[in-house]
């Protein structure tokens, strides 16, 4: 109904051309008529029409009343206010272009942080009632009970005895070389997943058909189901990829399927199957092709095999989580019973538990968004703080105007809707620029981005975003309009005009009201300040921790080999010296050397390592990796004792240890010559090597144990080569490797250099985005201390001057000025440093050598805002400082 | 707002209409419905024949008379259309409509209820 009513009224007004036409018309027409009868009476022609129109009474009145009648005049009002609006700030560019450039900067921000936390925190997975899809782990009391991804075997075990779902799935990330035949095979994100899947996601082909159950059979599994992007990217969305065959992982599998264009599944990275306290991970991309699992579940162990695999089910109507967790638990003590169970039957060392999918895929980046959501809405808040001081200081030197107006009869809420139409003009256009910013600001960081974060593809504007845009543009006018419409409804229109023009804006109102805005500037600005300056020391902090190895020179090639092609351990070894010997022909080479893991990519494989000796020693889980000889060389790390890997050692059974793992299972004896069991091998300690931060900066250096490369396996391959032309070997090294087999999967080369930029991307965008922050409140708040204190310095001439003859010196001038400053700056900064504290709690996981209350940090933060605040009110304090007496008196 | 007594100076009026009496507050919407139940009438039409069936005694002020057209149109008690005249000239007609006779019909008995209510207490005490 009200919208028909709106209709109505927004046809009437750009119809009203029309209808003001009809009504002169209508009047006219009356006109002639009352003419005609007059003349028909008698009268001559001029007399008649002068009598027409003396009867018919003032016609402009006539037509206003019937204009009342039709009910636009307040959206004529309105208009006409916003016309208004515009002509005055266009008489006052300067201000219009920092007031809309303020407002389209902290709505754009504002807005483009918002499109984050909605698209990744708020918005439900893209799934059929998704808020029933749950994540399931297992607990295993040797492994420290931190959430694992569960064995498939005891999956197995849940689905055929639990009730509480309606499936439950089990599947594994994999990065697979993906070729149509002719290229070079590209890496590829891949899920392996148990054929219901879709059937538990509830999503349909968009072409083709999802997995069937027969899909799940060995032998008939060389099936993909692709993703949208990929499906466009390799067949350029042609109908005739169903059925067509690709080469994934050295296999060849036919297309089943196309999946839809909405369809969003998380990354690895994401969705992990190890949940470590201190884990650490590299950024994966979305998965981009699926593919069944085909397994022969009696050959997973009992008890082993955590942390591969992750499960999804979805909860049956009406069951909780709880309900879901405990039927999980009960079935976890069924198998501690089962005689088959090999291991510790104590209650308790096998649990399970149940999470919302959502909350697996996004819980890690939950404290970071929010974090940057409330720096960017104090921004706002500044700036909106900023545009009311701004309006507060024009709506005094207009207070004449509006006395003049409100003597003349105007009402008071017409006074105070000319302030609002000029905030919300300034809104309107600040906020039309500041989505425009947000969406090019969006584009820019999805198009390429290292940062980790859930759901990324899922990052777009919706309608919630311009919901929060348009309120948030609302709330900024009305908070910016607010003081000043209040201070003119407080105006007594006879004091404004009696007062002389220089004094009577100086009111003690006016100016305690804009010290108040100032303060809450302050506090605002100095918990955003604060929050950045531990940010800011986190990421140094990382940044000159001590790696243990050397990245300059160094650049790093990424090769996945298939167990098709390289099951045989010699052929592996074969493709490893091959490759090396092709590497170290390039010409600068230095050295090169083969390893099992991507320094600071994280942790990839990890082996409980006991001495022989001593076997009832605790041995956690620790890092394991196969290195070339000269690995320790090319990375230069340092060789505590005993040496390094030698072509001897490729017949020997040898391991070289950490520093850290050396002390820890030897203390301070003497670790060299004793021996170590790693999954039930026995390996020689020949070396010890400087601890070094080879998974992470963000993690303590990690207890490493280090083997010859000769029975790796056959996992990701990376090469390391030392060259002083590191950068620009890439392509020298995809060449020294295809050399040997040009259909090997060349996943990336880049430099270490690199390498470590990206392992510390998301921190370093964190940073610099709350820098940013920082750097514009900073601004803000120096600008609002100097416009008030400015403006002042203008009302309070003559008490200045009167000041001065009665012999008040320079100094205690700007004293004066300083001192007015001087409350609201620091309660303001004291608040501020409270607040901060109060929240810097949540934030202590993101931080990293730094602890939420560090005194250094709010040392330097407040002593920089004092600073600045001090550079603020300089030059007005020396404006008042130079204050003629005389001519400030005379001036009267 | 209708019948507002608006302020004009003697002399401006012509002595044909001195004895006119302003219509009262309230029963303007009556009249120009009433005039309507007849056929449909353009704005000067419906104010002649106001003032014709009065005797020439009740004159319509223009700046009551649109407005209230205007109004009750907004209402949908009449509707209007573009018409050639008598004179072949064109001018808005307004029409009553369906709404607009029942709403008569409740106007009608209200004047009536307060026009008795009125005489019975002009009447003269017995």
């Amino acid at each position: 109904m009200w919208v028909q009513r709106l209709w109505f009224k927004f046809r009437t007004l750009f119809l009203r051309r029309r209808i003001a036409q009809r009504l002169d018309d209508e009047i006219q027409f009356h006109l002639e008529q009352q003419i005609a009868e007059n003349i028909a009476a008698g009268v001559s022609r001029d007399e008649a029409g002068y009598a027409a129109r003396r009867l018919f009474g003032n016609v402009s009145w006539v037509k206003e009343e019937v204009r009342v009648m039709w009910g636009w005049t307040l959206w004529e009002t309105i208009f006409r206010e916003l016309r208004y609006a515009a002509r005055t700030l266009r008489k006052s560019p300067g201000f219009a272009a920092t007031a809309f450039l303020t407002l389209a900067m902290g709505i754009g921000a504002s807005t483009a942080v918002f499109t984050v936390v909605d698209s990744v925190l708020l918005k439900p997975l893209a799934f059929h009632e998704s808020g029933r899809l749950v994540a399931c782990w297992e607990s295993v009391r040797f492994l420290g009970d931190d959430a694992t991804g569960p064995n498939p075997r005891h999956v197995e075990v849940w689905r055929q005895r639990a009730t509480a779902f309606s499936g439950l799935t089990y599947l594994r990330n994999a990065a697979m070389g993906l070729t149509l035949g002719a290229e070079h095979p590209r890496l590829t994100s891949a899920v392996v997943t148990t054929p219901n899947l879709f059937e538990i996601l509830q999503v349909h082909a968009l072409q083709g058909r999802t997995f069937v159950p027969e899909d799940g059979v060995q032998g008939h599994d060389n099936v993909a189901v692709l993703t949208y992007p990929l499906w466009q990217d390799l067949f350029h969305g042609d109908p005739g990829a169903v059925g067509a065959t690709i080469r994934l992982g050295d296999v060849s599998r036919q297309v089943v399927g196309v999946l839809p264009a909405k369809f969003h599944f998380p990354s690895g990275s994401a969705l992990r199957s190890f949940r470590r306290g201190d884990q650490s991970v590299s950024v994966a991309s979305d998965p981009t092709v699926f593919i069944p699992a085909a397994l022969d579940i009696t050959k997973f162990p009992w008890n082993g095999n955590y942390g591969n695999w992750i499960t999804l089910g979805r909860l049956n109507p009406g069951v909780t989580l709880a309900q879901a967790s405990a039927q999980l638990n009960t079935i976890q003590a069924q198998i501690l019973g089962d005689p088959s169970w090999p291991a510790d039957r104590r209650a308790g060392t096998l649990g399970a538990w149940v999470q919302p999918m959502q909350e697996a895929v996004v819980g890690g980046s939950r404290t970071a968004l929010w974090l940057l959501m409330a720096s960017v809405l104090s921004l706002m808040l500044i700036a909106c703080l900023n545009l009311a001081n701004a309006q507060l200081g024009r709506a005094l030197t207009r207070s004449r105007e509006s006395a003049v107006r409100a003597a003349l009869g105007a009402a008071k809420w017409r006074l105070m809707w000319s302030v609002l139409a000029e905030n919300l003009l300034l809104a309107a256009l600040g906020g039309a620029a500041g989505i425009l910013l947000a969406k090019t600001a969006l584009d820019l960081f999805m198009r390429d981005t290292p940062v980790g974060l859930p759901r990324l593809s899922e990052i777009h504007l919706n309608l919630n975003v311009l919901l929060f845009s348009t309120l948030l543009t609302f709330g900024a006018s009305l908070v910016s309009a607010l003081l000043p419409a209040l201070r003119l409804l407080a105006t007594d229109p006879q004091a404004s005009l009696q007062q002389s023009s220089s004094r009577s804006f100086g009111s003690r109102h006016g100016n305690r009201l804009r010290r108040w805005l100032i303060g809450m500037q302050v506090a605002g600005c100095t918990a955003l300040l604060l929050v950045t300056g531990l940010f800011s020391k986190s990421l140094l902090h990382l940044l000159a921790e001590d790696k243990g190895f050397d990245t300059a020179e160094v650049a790093v090639a990424e090769v996945r080999l298939t167990p098709q092609s390289y099951g045989e351990d010699q052929s592996r070894v074969n493709f490893d010296d091959a490759v090396l010997t092709n590497l170290r022909a390039i010409p600068g080479v230095e050295a090169a050397a083969m390893v099992s893991a991507m320094p600071l990519g994280g942790e990839s494989w990890v082996e409980f390592v006991q001495r022989v000796d001593k076997p009832e020693q605790e041995s956690p889980l620790i890092n394991f990796r196969w290195v070339s000889p000269g690995y320790f060389e090319t990375t230069r790390q340092r060789l505590v004792a005993g040496r390094f890997f030698e072509e001897r050692d490729r017949n020997l059974s040898n391991v070289v240890l950490s520093e850290g793992e050396a002390k820890a299972l030897w203390g301070n004896d003497d670790p060299l010559g004793g021996q170590v069991k790693i999954e039930g091998r026995i390996f020689t300690v020949i070396g010890v090597v400087a601890d070094s931060r080879n998974t992470s900066l963000k993690t303590p250096p990690a207890r490493m144990a280090y083997v010859h490369y000769k029975d790796r396996p056959p996992f990701p391959t990376y090469f390391v080569v030392r060259a002083p032309n590191a950068g620009g070997l890439v392509s020298a090294m995809r060449q020294a490797i295809w050399k040997y087999d040009p259909e090997v999967t060349i996943a990336r080369v880049k430099t270490l250099g690199a390498q470590l930029t990206d392992s510390l991307a998301t921190e370093r965008f964190e940073t610099l985005v709350l820098l940013s922050f920082g750097a514009a409140a900073l601004l803000l708040a120096m600008l609002g201390i100097y416009s008030v204190l400015s403006y002042s310095v203008v009302t309070r001439k003559q008490e200045i001057g009167v000041r001065m003859a009665l012999g008040a010196t320079r100094a205690k001038v700007y004293a004066l000025i300083f001192a007015e400053a001087g409350t609201p700056v620091f309660a303001g900064v004291i608040t501020g440093l409270v607040a901060s504290l109060l929240a810097s709690r949540a934030i202590q996981n993101l931080l990293y050598g730094t602890r939420a209350v560090d005194p250094p940090v709010i040392l330097i933060v407040t002593g920089l805002f004092l600073l600045s605040a001090v550079a603020a009110a300089f030059l007005p304090a020396q404006r008042a400082a130079s204050v003629e007496p005389m001519e400030a008196l005379r001036s009267e | 707002m209708e019948g507002l007594i608006r302020g004009k100076t003697v002399g401006e009026k012509t002595q044909r209409y001195q004895n006119r009496i302003e219509i009262l507050q309230g029963t303007l919407d009556l009249l120009i419905l009433q005039t309507l139940q007849w056929g449909p009438q353009h704005g000067y039409g419906i104010s002649v024949a106001i003032r014709n069936r009065s005797g020439e005694l009740l004159q319509v002020d223009t700046g009551s008379l649109y407005p209230a057209l205007h109004r009750l149109e907004k209402q949908k008690w009449i509707k209007a259309e573009w018409r050639i005249s008598e004179n072949k000239q064109r001018a808005k007609f307004y029409q009553l409509t369906a709404a607009g006779k029942k709403q008569l019909t409740r106007e009608r008995s209200k004047w009536s209820q307060l026009s008795d209510a009125i005489a019975g207490v002009l009447q003269p005490e017995e």
